[in-house]
């Protein structure tokens, strides 16, 4: 049976036509423009990577959402996100150069996660990576910069939120929670403070990935009582008995990649182990309490630093923030509010000091426009020689049009043709051109009429397409070495030589037949 | 199979069932539905649904129907739901239109070798990948479901494991050494058993039965498809939720027929779906004139409640029969099929009931 499928675009993909993406190119443009100012270099990675690399430190949430595929059996993804594939780039080839690094990025980025308005599965991010300079000097620096690139395109009125990894990654390891565990935790942060999860479920689910026995009733549950007996009996013993078992009860494990040692030895470490759920419960809990105390930063300070007495923890988090965001004062950067939220955790898992992330509150709720922070451990995970610390920011090019949008404050679209010039004859052509040309080199956007269906023709066009110029060069004009320049709003025209018609056109618009923008 | 004279092709609802594996337990169940399917020779991939009319019947292996539906060469189909599951995208065509069928229970799930002693839980796997992964290797994963297994161990905290996509005997892959662990369906866990691999805690990926899927376009594009599938839907439906239905008929002393009722409504496990049907019984010659025959559906598992209570009422003997069918007023189906085709069905209404059901009486309440 025979039917033609219809093309349409790819769900959770959008097709920006003109004017939005000229828009859309004028704010990355801009954005690119301040980067420059604080000497970030662009830097071009590539959209398609290995899955590999994002899955190594970027955690859970972007694993589900990443377009990974097999390729000729190599694992391949579409970035879900710039810094990881900025790192390996310098990894390859930059780890000579003198630090600190400044590199400025933008193009598409993918993840596959549930349309809605603002979110996207293709979307833009602009942003930079600081690399090689640690501490609130630098961190100033990385937040000057988001801020000055959101606010060069006509962001008002942001909310900047600030937070630190390290209160909450030195919480769980003191609580003796490991790496995975702690990346679990880190990552139901945001859900947590959104009150999208339930604490309980999270405490229960996090222990049971993490070992827990399973709570009563689940008839999944096939064993574990192996390594209760074992426990029992002390070490020697039970290594010997575990090893007699796999030798003699017929547990075939030819083929397998892991030895009976191994095995033994974890079974004996599990048994050992106790049960994660107090600890995860603790840090929940405690997670969450910073979440309660977030708010103004002095204020907000005060109140957590008498937290982290009373836990006793290291307040070096809190002073970096205190200086990070006394410094970035001295930008001139205009947030309309800044907080500190010690729960910020941004879901990717390689941060490890200051993060913060910028949103526009409307009446139509929150929307981030930019995330980042210090992940001083990247460079490291990814491969490099030595441990180097490193921080940047990135932001959702297609949010911040959407901030603008919301606020009316989208600049009017620039006009795409100033001038239409028109061959009255096909004999006309060839001068046209040379008057278009001589045009297009003074600047002037300039559309050559290819219909050739005359002058009428083409000057109700120009009208309909309020192109505020028109150049005819007709049989006269060509013997002549000149071009009808006309205005149409005021109806009027003038015959110039052809070394003249540049000036004449630029005067022209400057008059007021057109400031380059649509009205 | 000649199709009868003037019948367009296109106009005849094509259902799809398993060929194998399933084939006997679905046709058990479509027949028992009233969805008898007529077939003159059991080697033959075509055939015919006796009631309702117009709809032909294919026979295709259960893994093709999935794709056979989606790109619309059939409109309706008979598959595992984990195949569904596995192979949906979307934007495909295909709507889920009966979930759970019933039948054909079966489990995708994680196995690992049983020598993996200290291996009991999802939670000690994650631990073995991030160990493997340490040590410069991966968790081989083999399987015939890549899309489901990828997403349940993702969304389980182990980032690190190949997937060995495999469509042979995916039990052997450890002994074998192509695979570490095995992500297969089971239905009595024997096969697992024999190849000396165990199941372990939290490592179900996913539930799956029998299930109807059909094609969105192609069910939206004729109203004739549409009509014989709500046919089919109401059946099974109405055959499904009879099976956990009972009806129960007493005979029961009473002065009246309100006196009865007002007795029997008393007990809400044997007031019935609506409430008690009550018929005077007409004695043989002599016998006494204040018997009264009593028929109420109950739920199966209130049986017992329910005939202690009409002994309570004064009944003197309780039969028991099987309901074949329960409609109710509304197809759920049909709000569900709306739903899933996004259109109103053509003509503002959707047949009755008494128009579908053709020359069958159904048993039981309305």
């Amino acid at each position: 049976m025979l039917h033609t499928p219809e093309l349409s675009r790819v769900r959770g993909t959008v097709d920006f036509l003109p004017p939005d993406a000229a828009l859309l190119r004028s704010l990355e443009q801009a954005m690119h423009a301040v980067l420059a100012l604080y000497a970030y270099a662009p830097i071009a990675t590539p959209v398609l990577e290995t899955t590999d690399l994002f899955l190594r430190k970027s955690g859970e949430e972007i694993a589900t959402r990443m377009y990974s595929f097999m390729h000729w059996n190599r694992r391949l993804c579409l970035r879900p996100e710039f810094t990881a594939s900025v790192i390996r780039a310098y990894l390859q080839h930059l780890q000579d150069r003198p630090l600190p690094l400044r590199l400025a990025y933008s193009g598409p980025t993918f993840r596959y996660e549930k349309p809605q308005r603002g979110r996207y599965r293709q979307f833009t991010e602009v942003g930079g990576e600081l690399i090689g300079a640690a501490g609130p000097a630098a961190d100033a620096e990385v937040l000057a910069v988001a801020c000055g690139a959101l606010e060069s395109v006509g962001v008002r009125d942001y909310r900047l939120t600030v937070g630190h990894l390290g209160v909450a990654l030195e919480l769980l390891g003191q609580l003796g929670i490991d790496e995975r565990g702690q990346a679990l935790i880190v990552g139901q942060l945001e859900p947590l403070a959104r009150k999208q999860a339930d604490p309980d479920a999270v405490v229960e689910r996090i222990a049971l990935l993490l070992g827990a026995a399973a709570a009563e009733g689940d008839d999944e549950a096939p064993d574990g009582a192996l390594g209760e007996l074992l426990a029992r009996v002390g070490p020697e013993t039970a290594e010997r008995l575990a090893t007699e078992l796999l030798a003699h009860a017929s547990l075939p494990l030819e083929g397998s990649v892991r030895s009976p040692a191994e095995i033994v030895q974890r079974l004996l470490a599990k048994a050992a182990r106790p049960d994660p759920t107090p600890q995860v419960r603790t840090a929940i809990e405690f997670l969450q309490q910073l979440h309660g105390l977030a708010g103004p930063p002095a204020a907000a300070l005060a109140r957590l630093d008498a937290l982290l007495r009373a836990y006793r923890l290291d307040p070096a988090p809190l002073e970096e923030i205190e200086a990070a965001l006394s410094l970035f004062a001295a930008y001139g950067a205009r947030p309309g509010e800044v907080v500190v939220d010690l729960s910020l955790a941004r879901g990717l898992r390689y941060y490890t000091g200051l993060v913060f992330e910028i949103y526009d509150d409307g009446p139509d709720g929150r929307l981030q426009l930019c995330g980042g922070g210090r992940y001083d451990d990247l460079v490291r995970a990814l491969g490099g020689r030595d441990a180097v610390p490193a921080c940047g920011f990135s932001i959702g090019l297609e949010r911040a049009k959407l901030a603008l949008d919301r606020h009316g404050a989208v600049p009017p679209p620039a006009r795409p043709v100033q001038v239409l010039v028109v061959p009255v004859e096909a004999a006309d052509r060839a001068a046209a051109v040379a008057a278009a040309q001589a045009l297009r080199a003074h600047g002037l956007r300039v559309e050559l009429d290819l219909r050739g269906r005359g002058p009428r023709v083409a000057l109700r066009h120009a009208a309909r397409e309020d192109v505020p110029l028109a150049v005819l060069v007709g049989e006269q004009e060509r013997a002549a070495g000149s071009a009808v320049l006309r205005r149409l709003e005021a109806g009027e025209q003038a015959t110039v030589s052809l070394d003249e018609l540049p000036a004449a056109a630029l005067r022209a618009l400057a008059d007021g037949a057109g400031d380059g923008r649509h009205a | 199979m000649p199709r009868p004279a003037g019948r367009q092709p296109a106009e005849e609802l094509r259902l799809a069932l398993p060929s194998k594996g399933m084939e006997d337990e679905t046709l058990r169940f479509l027949a028992a539905c009233g969805l008898s399917v007529d077939r003159s020779n059991p080697r033959q991939y075509r055939a015919t649904l006796r009631n309702p009319p117009g709809v032909a019947v294919l026979f295709q292996r259960a893994a093709d129907i999935f794709d056979k539906v989606d790109e619309g060469s059939v409109d309706l189909g008979i598959t595992g739901y984990d195949i569904v599951a596995e192979h949906q995208r979307e934007d495909d065509d295909v709507a889920v239109l009966y979930r759970e069928l019933g039948y054909g229970r079966c489990a995708l799930v994680l196995a690992v070798p049983d020598g993996w002693l200290d291996v009991a839980t999802i939670a000690d796997l994650a631990e073995v990948a991030t160990s493997l992964w340490n040590k410069g290797g991966e968790l081989r994963v083999a399987t015939k479901y890549a899309n489901l297994a990828r997403e349940f161990l993702y969304r389980h905290g182990i980032n690190h494991f190949s997937i060995v996509s495999s469509q042979g005997a995916l039990e052997a892959a450890p002994t074998m050494g192509y695979g570490d662990v095995v992500a297969d369906l089971m239905t009595s866990g024997v096969t697992l058993r024999e190849n000396r691999l165990k199941t372990i805690a939290g490592g179900t990926i996913l539930s799956s039965e029998a299930c109807l899927i059909g094609n969105r376009r192609q069910l939206a594009a004729s109203e004739t498809k549409l009509r014989a599938t709500l046919a089919i839907l109401e059946l099974i439906e109405a055959y499904l939720r009879g099976r956990d239905y009972l009806s129960l008929t007493a005979n029961v002393r009473g002065e009246s027929e309100e006196v009865v009722a007002r007795r029997i409504t008393a007990h809400e496990a044997i007031a019935g779906l609506r409430g008690p049907t009550i018929a005077r019984v007409y004695p043989k010659a002599g016998g006494e004139r204040d018997w009264f025959s009593v028929t109420v559906v109950v739920h199966r598992d209130a049986l017992l409640a329910a005939v202690e209570h009409l002994r309570k009422a004064g009944a003197a003997e309780v039969s028991v029969v099987d309901v074949h069918y329960v409609f109710e007023h509304r197809s759920s189906a049909f709000a569900a099929l709306r739903r899933q085709l996004g259109v109103r069905v053509r003509g503002g209404q959707t047949p009755g009931p008494e128009e579908l059901l053709v020359g069958r009486s159904p048993v039981g309440e309305f």
